[in-house]
C-alpha cells in the first residue's frame, strides 16, 4: 500500500504541504504561504507571511487575533492559481467560513476535507459534495459508535434540562466559535424562552456571525459579579477552558453540561466532571465520513486527525476504495 | 407503565451528582409507579440482579453476525467504551429499521419477569432471533437498559444507603427499619414492595433478617485525646464479616453483602442449632489454623466461600471458625441500644453458658474474640505492629459506650490498620481500563529487578489521581514498545511506590511471590529505574515478617 510515488500533497514536519505550489495547509508553525480551512485555533498559527482563506474565515480570524495579519480571501468555488496549480475553497459545513480545499494539477484532483460535517447547521454553509481523485479526510469520530442525533433533538434535550431546574443557572460549556452559535440558533427554536448569557469570548464570535448575516439570538455578556438571583433559570454559554479552576466560584446553585461529540460515551461523560453531556458535534460521524468518502468518488483516500486505524482497515476490507498512508 | 420512566430515572441518576437531588428523583419515581415496577426498580438499583443471562462476548458476536460488522471493529469500539452492553447500544442506533415499536409500552416487570427470563428457555438459534426481534421492536432509548440487564451489568451511581434513605423519606420511617427490610434476598413482587413501604413496623416479619452492620471508620489521631479506658480493643481479622442468627430455632448466616450463606458453611449452622438460646451475633468467619491458633490466609477462605454444600473432606481441609465480636439480640430481646461494654458482659456470659451446657464442644467452630489491653496509646502501636504475627490486619478500636447503630457512623468504631509494606517497582505493562476508565490506560503491571532483568511482580489499578492517570496515559501512548491486543509493553522508565498488605510465596507467579491488595501510593518521578527494588528485597521483606 505504501508507495514511493511522489504525491501532490504530502506530510512534511507534521503538516500537509503541497510542494509544487509551496503552500501549507493549516500549518502549526510559521511558513511563507498558509491555506487556512477554518478559524479554529488548532488550525492556525501566528507568524506566516501570507494567509489565504475564505472571506468569513478571514473576518473571524482577524476578530480573534487582530488585524495585523496579511490575509488574501476568495469566494467559495472561486478558482485561483499558485505556480500553475488550480486551487479552490468549498463549504465543509463545519463552522461559518470553513472549507474543503481542492487542488487540480495536470488533470489530477486532490481534496482536503478540512474539518467537516454533513449534518444540517443553519449557522454555516452546507457541506458541498466535491468530486476528486485523491481525498485527504479527517476522521475525528472514525468509529461506528459515533452516530449523531438530529441537532434539534439535542436542543430540545438541552431546553428540557434547563427548564427542569428553574431554580438554577444552567452552565453550558461549548467551543466559543461555531458550536456556541449553532447551539444558540437551535435552542432559540425550542421551548426554552429564558435569558441567555454568553462569555466574552463567545459574545465576540456571536457578533461576528451576526455581521456576516447569520440570524442568531441576542445574548447578554456575562459579568463576573452578576447577582445570583438574576441567573436563576437562565442559560449561560461558556468556553470549556473555564470549567476547571476558580471561575465557577462566581456562581452559586448551578448545573453544568458539556456539548461535544465525545459525550455520547458514558465513561467519558462521567469522567468529564460535568453534570450532563450533550452529544452534538461539528465533525462528521461514522456514517458521515463514509458517505463523504463515497460521494467524493475518490479512488484513493488518506485519513488524518483521530483514530484512522479502524476506519482504514474497515475500508480496506470492504475493498471499496484504496486507502493510502502518508510517510511521516 | 412503560419502561420509559425507568429509563428516564436511569438517565437522571446517572447525571445528577447531588445526593439530595438523587433522593428527590427516586421519591418521585416511587410515587408515580406501580408497586410491582417499583419493586423491580429497587431490585435493579440495589444491585441485587447479578444474574448474567448472556455474556458480553456473546452479545457482541450476535450483533456482528446479524448486522455484518467485523468482530475486530466491535472490539476496537469496546476499547473506547469499556462496556459491551453500551457498545452494542451505540452500534444499534439507527440500525433497527423496523417501524413496529411493539415493545414501546413494555413494563419493567414484563421485561424482567417474562421477556428476559424466557430467553434462557430457548435454544441458541431461537434465542438469537428473539434478541434481534427485541432490539428491533424496543424503542432505542431502552436499548441500554435491556442490554445491561441481559449481560448482568446494570449499575448506576446509587448506593443501597441512598435507596434506603429515599424510601425512608417517602414513608417517614427510620432508615434502620427500611435498611432491615431491604436486607437479604429481596424477591421483587407486589408483596415485597408493600412490605418495604409498610408504615406499620412488624417485628415478626423481620425475624430471619440480619441487622444492618455497624462499620468501622479509618483511624483518626484525635482519639489520642481520650482516655484509653474508654475503649475496647480487638484484633482486626481478615475474614468475612457476618451475622450469625438463631431465631425460633432456625440458624441463618448472613454476610455483610447481604447474602445468606448457610449452604456454604453447613457445619457451623449445624453446631449452632444445638444451642438452646436464640441470638444474633456479629462476628467474622475465618479458616482457622488450630495448631498455631491463628487465622489462615484469606486465600484459603476463598476456597470455601463460593462452594455450596462442601464435602466432608473440604470441611476438614479448610476448617472454619466463627469469632463473635458482639451480641445484638438475645432470646428475642434487641440489645443494640445498650452500651458495648454491657453487651460484652452478656456475650461472655452466654459464651461460657453455651460452652458448659453443650455436650459437643462448640469451641472448635465458635468462639468470642479475645480483647487486647494496651496500657496506653503508645502501647496500641506495639500491638498493632504485632498483628502481622497473628495474621490480622491491625486493631479495631471501639468506644465502650457505643450502641450498635448501622452504617459507618463517625466516632464509634475505628480500624487501626498496620502500615502497608512497600516496594519501588518499574512500570512495564499497561492495559486499557473498562467502565468509567474506558479509553484510558489504567491497569498497570510492575516489575522488580532480578539480576539485570525486570520480573513482573504485581498489578495495580488504583492509587493515582485522575490528573496523574491522564498524564500517565499520555506517556504510555508515547512510550509503547509493543501492542498485544489491549496490552502495551512499555519502555522501562517510570518508578512507582507500590503498597500491599501481605507477601507470600507463590508458585504460580514467575516472580515466586504474591502480594495482597497491591496499590500505587506514589509516582516516584524522582527515581530512576536503577533505584527500583529487587526481588531479593521482596524476599527479605517476607522473611522479616515470618
Amino acid at each position: 500500500m505504501r508507495t514511493k510515488q511522489k504525491y501532490l500533497i504530502r506530510y512534511k514536519d507534521g503538516n500537509l504541504y503541497c510542494e509544487l505550489a509551496d503552500v501549507w495547509i493549516d500549518p502549526n508553525k510559521p511558513v511563507k504561504k498558509a491555506l487556512i480551512t477554518h478559524a479554529h485555533f488548532d488550525h492556525f498559527t501566528f507568524g506566516c507571511e501570507e494567509y489565504i482563506s475564505t472571506k468569513e474565515t478571514a473576518i473571524l480570524l482577524k476578530e480573534r487575533v487582530g488585524d495585523n495579519i496579511k490575509i488574501k480571501t476568495f469566494e467559495y468555488g472561486e478558482e485561483f492559481k499558485i505556480n500553475g496549480i488550480k486551487i479552490s475553497f468549498h463549504p465543509s459545513g463545519h463552522i461559518l467560513g470553513s472549507s474543503q480545499i481542492r487542488f487540480i494539477f495536470a488533470e489530477e484532483k486532490w481534496l482536503i476535507s478540512g474539518d467537516f460535517k454533513l449534518q444540517k447547521d443553519e449557522t454555516c454553509q452546507q457541506y458541498e459534495i466535491v468530486k476528486t481523485d485523491y481525498l485527504i479526510s479527517e476522521c475525528t469520530f472514525g468509529l461506528p459508535i459515533f452516530k449523531w442525533d438530529e441537532s434539534n433533538k439535542i436542543a430540545n434535550d438541552i431546553s428540557k434540562w434547563i427548564n427542569n431546574s428553574p431554580g438554577k443557572a444552567s452552565l453550558l460549556f461549548c467551543y466559543s466559535l461555531g458550536k456556541a452559535q449553532r447551539l444558540l440558533r437551535e435552542i432559540s427554536q425550542t421551548n426554552f424562552k429564558g435569558t441567555i448569557y454568553s462569555h466574552g469570548s463567545i459574545y465576540k464570535m456571536n457578533n461576528c456571525y451576526k455581521e456576516l448575516g447569520i440570524d442568531i439570538k441576542d445574548t447578554i455578556k456575562i459579568e463576573n459579579k452578576k447577582k445570583i438571583d438574576e441567573l436563576k433559570g437562565s442559560l449561560i454559554l461558556l468556553p470549556p477552558s473555564l470549567s476547571k479552576g476558580s471561575y465557577l466560584k462566581n456562581f452559586k446553585n448551578i448545573q453544568t453540561a458539556f456539548a461535544s461529540g465525545w459525550m455520547s460515551i458514558r465513561a467519558l461523560r462521567k469522567r468529564s466532571g460535568y453534570d450532563k453531556g450533550f452529544a452534538i458535534s461539528d465533525h462528521a460521524d461514522w456514517d458521515g465520513i463514509l458517505k463523504a468518502v463515497n460521494k467524493s468518488e475518490a479512488k484513493n483516500v488518506f485519513f488524518h486527525h483521530g483514530d484512522s486505524e479502524a476506519l482504514s482497515k474497515y475500508l480496506v476490507e470492504k475493498k471499496s476504495i484504496n486507502v493510502l498512508f502518508f510517510d511521516r | 407503565m412503560s419502561l420509559k420512566k425507568f429509563s428516564e430515572l436511569f438517565g437522571d441518576l446517572d447525571s445528577i451528582n447531588s445526593t439530595n437531588n438523587k433522593i428527590e428523583v427516586l421519591k418521585r419515581y416511587f410515587l408515580s409507579n406501580e408497586p410491582i415496577n417499583n419493586s423491580w426498580a429497587i431490585y435493579l438499583l440495589t444491585g441485587k440482579n447479578n444474574k448474567r443471562f448472556i455474556s458480553g462476548r456473546y452479545l457482541k458476536n450476535l450483533f456482528s453476525q446479524i448486522y455484518e460488522y467485523p468482530q475486530w471493529l466491535i472490539d476496537t469500539c469496546y476499547l473506547k467504551v469499556g462496556d459491551s452492553a453500551e457498545v452494542i447500544t451505540l452500534l444499534l442506533k439507527n440500525k433497527t429499521t423496523s417501524r413496529n415499536k411493539k415493545l414501546s409500552n413494555i413494563s419493567l416487570n414484563e421485561l424482567l419477569s417474562k421477556t428476559i427470563p424466557e430467553l434462557s428457555k430457548l435454544n441458541e438459534e431461537e434465542k438469537n432471533l428473539r434478541i434481534k426481534k427485541i432490539w428491533e421492536t424496543l424503542p432505542e432509548d431502552y436499548h441500554l437498559i435491556f442490554n445491561k440487564i441481559l449481560t448482568g451489568t446494570f449499575r448506576v451511581g446509587v448506593s443501597i444507603g441512598l435507596i434506603t434513605k429515599s424510601i425512608s423519606k417517602l414513608i417517614n420511617i427510620d432508615e434502620e427499619i427500611i435498611s432491615h427490610r431491604l436486607m437479604g434476598n429481596f424477591k421483587p413482587s407486589i408483596d415485597s414492595y408493600d412490605f418495604v413501604i409498610n408504615k406499620n413496623i412488624n417485628l415478626e416479619e423481620l425475624n430471619s433478617k440480619p441487622f444492618p452492620f455497624l462499620l468501622a471508620n479509618n483511624f483518626e489521631d484525635k482519639i489520642f485525646k481520650n482516655s484509653i479506658n474508654d475503649f475496647q480493643f480487638e484484633w482486626k481479622y481478615d475474614g468475612i464479616r457476618m451475622q450469625l442468627i438463631k431465631r425460633s430455632g432456625n440458624v441463618s448466616l448472613w454476610t455483610r453483602g447481604q447474602e445468606l450463606v448457610n449452604e456454604s458453611f453447613p457445619e457451623l449452622v449445624d453446631k449452632m442449632s444445638y444451642i438452646k438460646d436464640d441470638f444474633v451475633l456479629d462476628g467474622e468467619l475465618l479458616v482457622w489454623d488450630f495448631k498455631e491458633q491463628i487465622a489462615f490466609d484469606f486465600s484459603l477462605l476463598q476456597k470455601r466461600i463460593n462452594r455450596k454444600s462442601p464435602t466432608r473432606s473440604i470441611q476438614i481441609k479448610y476448617p472454619i471458625i466463627f469469632i463473635a465480636y458482639d451480641l445484638l439480640e438475645i432470646n428475642g430481646r434487641d440489645i443494640r441500644e445498650i452500651k458495648l461494654e454491657n453487651r460484652r458482659i452478656e456475650l461472655e456470659k452466654y459464651y461460657s453458658k453455651w460452652q458448659n451446657k453443650n455436650k459437643n464442644n462448640i469451641t472448635d467452630i465458635f468462639r468470642i474474640c479475645d480483647l487486647i489491653y494496651p496500657k496506653d496509646w503508645s502501647d496500641t502501636l506495639t500491638f498493632k505492629e504485632k498483628s502481622r504475627e497473628n495474621n490480622t490486619e491491625g486493631l479495631i478500636i471501639k468506644n465502650k459506650r457505643s450502641p450498635y447503630t448501622s452504617g459507618r457512623k463517625k466516632g464509634i468504631w475505628w480500624k487501626y490498620k498496620v502500615d502497608p509494606m512497600q516496594l519501588d517497582a518499574v512500570l512495564i505493562y499497561a492495559k486499557g481500563g473498562s467502565g468509567r476508565r474506558a479509553g484510558l490506560y489504567t491497569d498497570y503491571s510492575f516489575a522488580l529487578w532480578k539480576d539485570q532483568e525486570l520480573i513482573k511482580f504485581a498489578s495495580a489499578y488504583s492509587g493515582l489521581t485522575n490528573i496523574e492517570i491522564k498524564e500517565l496515559d499520555k506517556w504510555i501512548r508515547k512510550n509503547t514498545i509493543e501492542k498485544f491486543g489491549p496490552v502495551r509493553s512499555l519502555k522501562p522508565e517510570m518508578v512507582f511506590e507500590i503498597s500491599f498488605e501481605k507477601i507470600q510465596i507463590s508458585k504460580r507467579h514467575k516472580s515466586g511471590i504474591a502480594v495482597r491488595f497491591p496499590r500505587i501510593t506514589k509516582w516516584r518521578k524522582d527515581k530512576k529505574i536503577s533505584d527500583a527494588d529487587s526481588l531479593e528485597n521482596a524476599y527479605e521483606l517476607m522473611k522479616k515478617i515470618s
